[in-house]
């Protein structure tokens, strides 16, 4: 069993899953997939419910098929989208989930650790050596 | 590396600060520094924390911005300053489901390594087949790691 600080298991596990948060940290985008995970649709389908031009849209679904969220093919002149559910692999059991949560949450933490002891330097070096 | 299985998947983080294991430990036990960090939302919020840091007591971190709101709660099984803290976890994160969090301290001369383990966390296969896993997997990605709601 290697265990990896947090930093270093966001670097390790890769561009590919980095791109994936990305891909998720926008509501439109969380939305796409929602509809996607129902079943599959048309383009033209997905973008109908939003209120934003049907090219706002698309940019959106490049986003997400570059993610390797999402998948397109063609059937005739129709651009089917569908999800890639292996896609979320990683993160849909919470564990890459839980440890980007914690990784964040002692990331805060140290940051008051370096405030506490700026005022009162009790239990830490001075100076950002090491 | 994570497990994973039916049971409840387990994740381990390790970091080592600049500080004393008693400061690190006062950190996780006590309201009025538990607000200053724990708040998965930026910026400024209303945190509000209660803890009784003993066996069988409870913790509860509410935690509000604007619309959202966020609430964490559980119960400490041991409590040993400044060595070793677990508790229970139930929050959006888990999914409600009760989960278990070690937090462990080691000192190292001038620094501590705080070793974090949180087990039982509901995995896939627990949502496999319902669109309501999906739904819960994006927001709570979306609150977990991005800090939004």
């Amino acid at each position: 069993m290697v265990e990896l600080e947090a930093r270093e298991s966001v670097a390790s596990s890769g561009g590919r899953l980095d791109a994936v948060f990305a891909a998720l940290a926008d509501p439109t985008r969380r939305a796409i997939i929602k509809r996607l995970s129902v079943s599959e649709a048309r383009v033209t389908e997905i973008a109908e419910p939003f209120p934003m031009s049907l090219n706002a849209v698309s940019k959106h679904i490049r986003v997400l098929e570059a993610s390797g969220v999402i998948e397109r093919r063609r059937q005739g002149r129709d651009h089917i989208l569908s999800i890639n559910p292996h896609s979320l692999d990683e993160v849909d059991g919470w564990i890459e989930t839980t440890r980007r949560f914690w990784g964040v949450r002692l990331d805060a933490m140290e940051r008051v650790l370096g405030e506490l002891n700026k005022t009162n330097p009790l239990g830490a070096k001075d100076g950002p050596d090491g | 590396m994570a497990d994973q299985d039916v049971a409840g998947a387990t994740v381990q983080v390790r970091r080592r600060v600049k500080a004393g294991a008693e400061q690190v430990f006062d950190l996780w036990t006590k309201p009025d520094l538990m607000v200053r960090w724990m708040s998965p939302f930026p910026g400024a919020v209303d945190c509000k924390a209660s803890c009784d840091p003993r066996p069988g007591g409870t913790f509860s971190l509410i935690m509000a911005s604007g619309e959202a709101r966020r609430e964490v709660s559980g119960a400490y099984v041991q409590v040993d300053r400044p060595h070793r803290l677990v508790f229970t976890w139930i929050g959006p994160l888990t999914d409600q489901v009760t989960t278990l969090v070690t937090v462990e301290l080691i000192a190292h001369g001038d620094e501590t390594e705080l070793v974090l383990t949180h087990e039982r966390l509901p995995t896939s296969a627990m949502f496999e087949g319902h669109t309501r896993g999906w739904g819960n997997i994006l927001d709570h990605l979306a609150e977990a790691v991005l800090g939004v709601g």
